[in-house]
């Protein structure tokens, strides 16, 4: 075997990942400190005026607020119902838990884009059919516009973020749950312990690894996600929803200040670098050594 | 492993390859559309490749609202096609960026000029060069659902006042169930670029500028046209007289809304009718000029309202202008424009032969659209404009609306922020 | 008893999981004219597959559709391909600079979209890869590839070492022990993080819509996306687009169920 077996085995994946990945990424370290207009050809260098432009501006302020709440809550909530339905699904029903999962598996599936316009449709204010089973119960008076307004745009788009996102964390809860060793259960079970207590003994703390991964990896991928805010609300109304990858978006392809564009998303690169850095340690406390 | 490899590697050399051929192949790309228009376009070129052979016509369907990111994105990669039809007003940004390219340099120009009315050809130029031949033109106006102006007893409003009463009676409670569910007048809120477009014509009917005449100076903010955004203001927040979730409404929303009768008036332009009646057929309605401010009553014939004009373009670094040229001609002649006057398309012919057609006699609301058309004013011709109408006024605008800012410090802010774009800060 | 309530429990629990794929199977049936009823309805009179007609006339989807099947299936190739390789590389190697690697990797999974679009855009248009399939199709590979390395991984390491060394002492090579032996056990494996692939690049939405623009490249998502919200929206048409792109990853999901689960379960567990 040569030595240099390994190096060329890894080489074209190196190679894919320098120049999609970290070329663009060197690049946009770059174009932050410089006046890239996508009108122009020529650019300048100006130092730190676009970060200090990015800090100045309020709707960065918002934009970070709104994502940090729809990453943080979005997740929370998706690994709430993941763990509950996972748990169903691991009591001993027969093969019905089998389709049962497949079922639940379905908002993951079909995509980001296909659930934001199917959820577009269904919070239709005038013609949606949650508003008319909210105001046929009487929970609320007439149409209420939910992507219309301010106060209620981002609620949505983290509902169905939720919606979208949970199966995966079921999913990852019931293989977990399926790993757990039978004879802990069956220990605690002879010590005479409740289900209860099972439970918050036993079941929680054999997934505090896997628990810990999922609300890194899923506040990291809420902080990247664009398709479904996009498709939603485009960030609207008014910047009630609007996100990060969208801001930065509009910046670059709205606005045309690619320079702008390039400093916000190193911005949220180094945001998302601290958070991958908390990922690895709560990674590698589960790996085996 | 080896074979799945150069397998790969194989698909990928194929998929690049590309057969060259002979036919020359335009690319036109149609922004926005309804389905009739579409098709009415899809026979045209057809036409044009049946006494053009040699030439191949690629027509495609993009989307109205993202036209200026599109395009950019498109003439900075040096991609793009060769026809366009896009808003007579980005003959100022694309065709002084060198992007279009001027229609006066063919031989034949003179000629097809004077198929126009002299005015909205005008309006396809800047700075001496013509960048597009009109193909629709559009003057802003009211329409109003005529089965709910007759249910309640009311005619379409003339004054600023009347039109603030009239929205608040068809603002009601149709079903007795306690809950609103009929209002007086919605807004395009959901689309900036058209959001702007609506409130615009309430400042011009005021008498306000958009800029100064000799565009240096921002005038949007001016007492009189600070005095429309107030109107709806007032409509919204005092009255609740438009519909909350106007935020979010795009242009097929407001034709849900009005078809199933949830809102009485919009403002809108020629194409509103034909949109009603794909989606409800026999759904009628008024369309008159828009409301001007009580006090100028005596100028609602000739207070100007916005205008706004489709033209067909030719792409500057297109490699084949000659033939864009001819099929541009053979899209925008009286031949083809005729038939915005037989069939509702929601276009407003732009030739001289049509709009003096007997035919156009017959056409609902052709002479109050052409007085109006007379009088009416576009955008300012500031290569800028297009930026300041839609990441500038419309925002603000809609703050002003929602309540967020007062209407006066809204468009404050806007014209500081519109002066910086003019200076060149931003 | 309690099974009986369990059920019960999750039949309850599945209509708001499905009310919005549903209703959108309910939209896509109607004719336009009962699309906006109120109240709204799930069945209305003309329901009928029209729309699923119609909307290959209003927008090109056959074309959509066409190049969604070759980026996502050309990718999901490549990926596995070098994706592999590399994953075994680490799996079964020791060699100075691997944990740095796996950082690297491990990293560039996280990394946003928004971060790279930009100067991808600019490289692209400078290459003149801007708006071609094999532009979407490189970007693709290398946007799943973290991944891809990050699951391959954990399955070879899965994949205890005897297995492989009975295969050396018996003559072969190590990248023929890798052909012959691991990867017939790794083939489960394979299969879900190529499931993984392609419904990665199916519903990839983002670069699809910036690196194309013309219908000859422009993929599903892309397509239904824009037209969100458009001059006319035609909902039942949208719909019908919307359904049928979601039947390819919903198939292959419940053919690959299985695999796909021990799949996840091998990643979450290692």
């Amino acid at each position: 075997m040569r030595k240099s077996t390994p190096y060329l085995l890894l080489g074209p994946a190196l190679l894919f990942t320098a120049f999609v990945l970290g070329y663009p990424l060197l690049q946009n370290l770059i174009n932050s400190f410089r006046d890239v207009s996508l009108l122009r050809a020529d650019s300048e260098w100006i130092g730190l005026r676009n970060y200090t432009q990015v800090f100045g501006d309020d709707l960065f302020w918002l934009t970070f607020r709104n994502t940090a709440v729809y990453a943080v809550v979005g997740t929370v909530f998706a690994l709430l119902i993941g763990l509950g339905l996972a748990i169903l699904l691991n009591m001993k029903i027969g093969r019905i838990s089998n389709v049962a999962a497949a079922l639940y598996t379905i908002p993951w599936v079909i995509s980001p884009v296909v659930a934001g316009f199917a959820w577009k449709w269904l919070l239709n204010d005038n013609f949606g059919i949650v508003n008319y089973w909210l105001s046929s119960a009487g929970i609320t008076r007439g149409g209420i516009s939910w992507l219309g307004n301010p106060q209620t745009a981002l609620l949505c788009v983290i509902v169905a973020r939720v919606w979208q996102f949970y199966p995966f964390a079921m999913i990852m809860f019931l293989a977990g749950l399926q790993a757990i060793p039978r004879e802990q259960y069956e220990a605690a079970s002879v010590d005479g312990a409740t289900a209860f207590r099972r439970f918050f003994h036993i079941t929680l703390p054999n997934l505090r690894a896997i628990t810990s991964v999922l609300l890194v990896l899923g506040v990291i991928w809420s902080f990247n996600d664009f398709n479904m805010v996009f498709v939603m609300t485009r960030g609207g109304p008014i910047n009630a929803s609007m996100v990060l990858p969208v801001l930065v978006r509009e910046y670059s392809f709205v606005h045309f200040d690619l320079g702008r564009g390039s400093a916000l998303s190193i911005i949220v690169f180094t945001l998302l670098l601290v958070l991958s850095v908390v990922y690895l340690r709560a990674a590698s406390r589960r790996e085996p050594t | 492993m080896m074979n799945l490899h150069s397998l790969a590697l194989c698909a990928l050399v194929a998929l690049s390859c590309t057969p060259k051929s002979d036919v020359v192949e335009i690319h036109d790309w149609n922004f926005g559309g309804m389905p009739k228009m579409i098709e009415f376009l899809r026979e045209r070129v057809e036409s044009f490749e049946r006494t053009h052979p040699g030439v191949r016509v690629v027509q495609s369907q993009k989307s109205w609202n993202m036209i200026r990111e599109i395009l950019y994105a498109d003439f900075s990669a040096g991609a793009g096609p060769d026809v366009i039809n896009v808003h007579a007003n980005y003959a100022a940004e694309f065709g002084g960026a060198g992007h279009y390219y001027p229609l006066n340099k063919f031989p034949d120009f003179e000629e097809v000029r004077s198929w126009y009315v002299p005015h909205f050809i005008e309006s396809t130029m800047y700075k001496g060069n013509t960048y597009g031949l009109p193909c629709s033109a559009i003057a802003f106006v009211l329409v109003c659902n005529k089965e709910l102006f007759d249910r309640e007893g009311v005619v379409p409003p003339r004054t600023w006042s009347e039109f603030r009463e009239v929205a608040r009676r068809l603002t009601k409670d149709t079903d007795g169930d306690g809950v609103v569910d009929q209002y007086g007048l919605v807004l395009l809120g959901g689309d900036r670029g058209g959001f702007a477009y609506r409130l615009a014509p309430f400042m011009l009917k005021a008498g306000a500028n958009i800029l100064s005449d000799d565009m240096t100076k921002v005038e949007f903010n001016s007492p009189r046209a600070v005095a429309a955004v107030k109107l709806f203001a007032d409509m919204y927040q005092v009255d609740h007289s438009i519909t909350p979730g106007f935020l979010a409404y795009t242009l097929s929303e407001i034709n849900d809304l009005f078809s199933s009768n949830k809102v009485a008036m919009s403002i809108e332009g020629p194409w509103f009718r034909a949109l009603v009646k794909d989606k409800s057929p026999g759904k009628d309605l008024y369309a008159v000029p828009v409301p001007v401010p009580d006090d100028r009553i005596d100028q609602y014939d000739t207070a100007p309202t916005l205008q706004d004009m489709v033209m067909y373009s030719i792409n500057a670094h297109s490699k084949h202008v000659n033939e864009a040229w001819e099929l541009v001609k053979h899209l925008r002649n009286v031949e083809s424009d005729m038939a915005w006057l037989s069939t509702d398309m929601g276009a407003i012919a732009t030739t001289m032969g049509a709009l003096n057609s007997p035919e156009a006699k017959n056409v609902r609301d052709l002479p109050m659209y052409i007085n109006e058309l007379k009088h009416a004013r576009p955008w300012p011709s500031h290569p800028k404009i297009i930026a300041i109408a839609n990441n500038v006024i419309a925002p603000y605008g809609q703050k002003a609306i929602s309540g967020e800012l007062s209407p006066q410090e809204a468009m404050d802010r806007a014209a500081e922020e519109a002066r910086e774009i003019i200076e060149g800060k931003q | 008893m309690k099974k009986a309530l369990v059920i019960i429990l999750l039949a309850v629990l599945a209509l708001p999981v499905l009310l919005p794929f549903l209703w959108t199977l309910s939209t896509s049936l109607k004719p336009l004219t009962e699309v906006n009823r109120y109240p709204p309805e799930w069945f209305s009179e003309n329901m009928s597959l029209n729309p699923y007609g119609d909307m290959f006339f209003y927008l090109p989807f056959a074309t959509y559709a066409l190049n969604s099947l070759i980026v996502a299936s050309a990718a999901t190739i490549l990926t596995l391909l070098v994706g592999s390789l590399a994953a075994f590389a680490f799996a079964r190697f020791h060699f100075s600079g691997k944990q740095i690697f796996l950082l690297v990797f491990l990293l560039s999974q996280m990394l946003p979209g928004a971060s790279v679009i930009i100067p991808l855009f600019q490289f692209l248009r400078d290459t003149g890869l801007y708006d071609t399939h094999i532009g979407l199709i490189l970007v693709h590979t290398a946007v799943l590839l973290p991944f891809v390395i990050w699951l391959m991984y954990g399955f070879f390491l899965g994949i205890p070492g005897e297995v492989e060394d009975a295969a050396l002492i018996d003559g072969c090579s190590r990248l023929g022990a890798l052909r012959r032996v691991i990867l017939p056990l790794a083939l489960p494996g394979i299969g879900a993080t190529a499931l993984f692939a392609f419904l990665g690049s199916w519903s990839e939405f983002f670069f699809a819509l910036i690196l194309t623009s013309s219908d000859a490249t422009r993929t599903i998502p892309v397509g239904i996306g824009l037209f969100v919200g458009e001059y006319q929206d035609v909902w039942n048409q949208m719909s019908a687009a919307a359904v049928l792109f979601s039947l390819p990853p919903l198939a292959l999901f419940i053919i690959m169920r299985r695999t796909f689960v021990t799949g996840l379960s091998a990643g979450a567990i290692k």
